[in-house]
């Protein structure tokens, strides 16, 4: 019996804290948060530095891709020591392979094919995106599991996604935390860190590694495409009030983590007091949508206010 | 089951998907073109998922208002998926003006967020409007088997409205396309065409997500393009071309996925191969064999370009050789250009039989009289080129050898003739080395 059953939005939150306060976890909602607040803080560590690079479409291609890396990562894993789809092994080579595959193709197109970038990522990804799908098809010899790729499913959620998506945002944590000097010289200034001896191709791979493994943890739970309002969405949020990275990355994890919670218990009320079941994944995508466009307007009340109290001071507190 | 090939095209149940999906992707290639050569391809993948919310609220308005016509659905379809890329042409828009976001961050975003809307929508119907829930499931990835002719006639309509458009406005919408200050400057409403054009992309991209579906519909936009363009700079041509690769696509995509879906269902199981990925994959396929055959612009022609100056550089550097010394041997020739000695062997093979050279007793090699004559006229064409460095641009003698040592494979007799007259037939080069006569006729 699901100990959520029948809450609206307000009760819900108050049984998750009396829950927690008891030493309860891992109910179906409970385990919902814990894995989309963990993508969220993934997404939160990797997004910014996605679109610094100006790499939000690549990650596009990318959340596709995995479709691809898994299916083959399956057939590898399958066949040498009798791997599942969803164990973390097979995840991780297909986050691998999808990240290589990728770039391999997107960068070779351009260079060797003379093909404008543009055009290059966009017919890649759709082509190995349909080609994940039709072998998917193939080999399970079921239509529905390329919707629910595309779909995710919240409430399929287990532990075993649990730890899949903790380790995941300890990995890219671990990652950050190491490389962050790397990262951010390669997002702000490609010239620089070259002179600086930064092996750059290297670390635009492992964003590219990270950024896969962060899509492939979404996988299950919200699919491939809304992994990208994960990654873009809170980050171009934060920035509206934020300049400093490190303070991004923490507001843009905590208004992920928000819309998770918020998503989540919309969900659960909708179902109790309509009795709509809607899909878990899509409202906590729109509430990302819903933050922005809330936020937008915060900035334009207190602008406008600045205004009032004189037009110099509205530059100095906001900078563009 | 088998099919006759023509059964596609006249068969009452089959024909409708083929001469749709031939109908659709003609449009969309179309369109494809112009986003192409503007160089937002992506465009094409933010607006084709932006229509599925406005597609899941269209059906479920209509569903609610008339629920006995569901044979008209695909009007609601239409209706919402439009507005719905409107406005997220709007937010993209909005968001790249006002918000001060990249274009790639604003494309991502609209794109995911629509996405989230629609699969909300989507998840609304399916406990409430489980049949109506099934028909836009299938706009996920296409489904062209269930159209019928009535589809065929609204589709073929819109594909025909957006070729006829774009006919009649071409010779503004190329000025526009190439040099868009000139196209204003010369009383084209350029803004206004922009306009009529980006809601004409709109119209071919829902009209596509019928056969494509929503996921896959960009890379069925701009393969064609891709594929076109490779094969033309003229822009008729490309449009042309364009039309015939998304047409090709459409009607193999669609037979792929029928044969394929016969082909699986055996045994009382029914697997249904969707029509947009195998559209996409043939469309890729011909973009992908286009990059690399089109003669001219694809890699294996411009591999093969590279590879014949180098082949004849090394043949025209042996012969040089040759003259010099009178006779060389192979070690002789394998220690001066360093290369393997298969690739040296065939190179002295090639000269061989082309009459160049001959090949004489312990394998050494002297040149025939054709061979004097070319080697005669290269290594004149070097001594000139060293002599025009230092008298007319006056550099330094040193220096002169090395960019002769290029420039005399590609000077041409008749720039040959125009150096003669020039420096007035010199009998020296800077080095104090004689230069050849001219020879006769080669």
């Amino acid at each position: 019996m699901n100990p959520y059953w029948g809450n609206n939005f307000f009760t819900f939150f108050s049984t998750f804290v009396s829950r927690i306060f008891h030493g309860n976890f891992f109910a179906s909602d409970e385990i919902q948060i814990a894995v989309l607040s963990f993508v969220a803080i993934s997404c939160g560590l990797i997004g910014p530095f996605l679109v610094l690079k100006r790499m939000a479409m690549f990650a596009n291609s990318l959340s596709h891709t995995i479709l691809l890396g898994i299916a083959i990562a399956y057939l590898v894993a399958a066949s040498l020591w009798g791997g599942g789809f969803f164990d973390l092994s097979t995840l991780l080579i297909g986050a691998f392979v999808a990240a290589l595959i990728t770039a391999f193709f997107t960068e070779g197109l351009v260079r060797f094919f003379r093909l404008q970038e543009d055009a290059s990522v966009g017919l890649v990804f759709t082509a190995l995106f349909a080609l994940g799908i039709t072998v998917v098809t193939l080999f399970t010899r079921d239509i529905h599991i390329s919707t629910e790729a595309v779909m995710g499913n919240v409430d399929l959620l287990q532990m075993g996604d649990f730890k899949i998506s903790l380790f995941l945002a300890v990995l890219n944590f671990a990652a950050v935390f190491l490389f962050y000097r790397h990262f951010q010289l390669a997002s702000f200034d490609k010239s620089l860190a070259q002179t600086l001896g930064c092996r750059s191709g290297l670390v635009h791979f492992l964003l590219l590694f990270l950024a896969a493994a962060t899509c492939v943890g979404a996988f299950r739970a919200v699919g491939v495409i809304l992994v990208l309002a994960f990654l873009v969405g809170p980050f171009l949020t934060a920035r509206l009030f934020c300049h400093r990275l490190p303070w991004l990355f923490f507001w843009s994890s905590a208004i992920g983590i928000f819309a998770s919670f918020t998503g989540v218990a919309l969900a659960r009320h909708l179902l109790s007091i309509y009795g709509l079941a809607l899909s878990t994944g899509g409202l906590v995508v729109a509430c990302i949508g819903l933050f922005y466009v809330v936020a937008v307007f915060f900035k334009w009340v207190i602008c406008a206010k600045l205004f009032l109290l004189g037009k110099e001071r509205c530059e100095k507190e906001l900078p563009y | 089951m088998n099919f006759d090939f023509l059964d596609f095209f006249l068969n009452p149940v089959l024909r409708a998907p083929t001469w749709g999906c031939i109908l659709m992707c003609l449009a969309s290639s179309l369109m494809g073109v112009l986003i192409f050569l503007r160089k937002r391809s992506l465009l094409g993948e933010t607006l084709s998922h932006a229509t599925y919310p406005g597609v899941c609220i269209g059906v479920s308005v209509f569903a609610l208002l008339f629920p006995e016509h569901e044979e008209w659905t695909f009007l609601a379809v239409l209706g919402g998926a439009f507005l719905s890329s409107l406005l997220g042409l709007k937010a993209i828009e909005w968001l790249e003006r006002r918000g001060k976001v990249r274009t790639d961050a604003a494309l991502c975003f609209v794109l995911a967020v629509f996405f989230g809307i629609g699969i909300v929508a989507a998840s609304a119907m399916q406990s409430s409007l489980p049949t109506w829930h099934k028909q836009v499931q299938m706009l996920l990835f296409g489904q062209a088997a269930t159209m019928t002719d009535m589809h065929i006639a609204i589709y073929g309509g819109l594909a025909l409205l957006i070729s006829m458009f774009l006919c009649a406005t071409f010779p503004s919408l190329q000025a526009s396309l190439f040099d868009r200050d000139f196209a204003m400057s010369t009383g084209i409403r350029v803004t206004f065409l922009e306009r009529i054009l980006f809601w004409l992309l709109l119209l071919s991209l829902i009209v596509g997500i019928r056969s494509v579906g929503v996921v896959l519909m960009s890379g069925m936009v701009i393969a064609p393009a891709i594929a076109a363009r490779q094969f033309s700079d003229r822009l008729q041509t490309v449009f042309g071309l364009a039309a015939l690769f998304g047409a090709l696509s459409g009607l193999l995509g669609n037979y792929f996925s029928i044969i394929g879906s016969v082909a699986l269902s055996k045994g009382g199981q029914t697997l249904t191969l969707p029509t947009g990925p195998m559209i996409v994959l043939v469309g890729t396929a011909f973009a992908l064999l286009s990059l690399a055959f089109a003669p001219k612009r694809g890699l294996v022609f411009r591999v093969g370009r590279v590879f014949a100056f180098r082949f004849r550089c090394l043949q025209e550097n042996i012969l040089k050789g040759i003259w010099k010394k009178g006779t060389l041997s192979f070690e002789q020739l394998k220690e001066a250009h360093q290369i393997p000695r298969f690739s040296l062997q065939w190179t002295i093979w090639k000269l061989i039989r082309e009459g160049w050279a001959i090949e004489t007793a312990g394998r050494t090699f002297q040149l025939t009289e054709d061979g004097r004559q070319k080697a005669a006229s290269i290594v004149r064409l070097h001594r000139l080129w060293e002599v025009y460095l230092t008298e007319e641009l006056g550099l330094q003698v040193e220096k002169v050898h090395r960019t002769a040592e290029e420039m005399e494979h590609i000077l041409t007799p008749e720039i040959e003739e125009k150096l003669t007259r020039l420096l007035s037939d010199p009998k020296e080069d800077p080095h104090r080395q004689p230069i050849p006569e001219r020879p006769r006729a080669l």
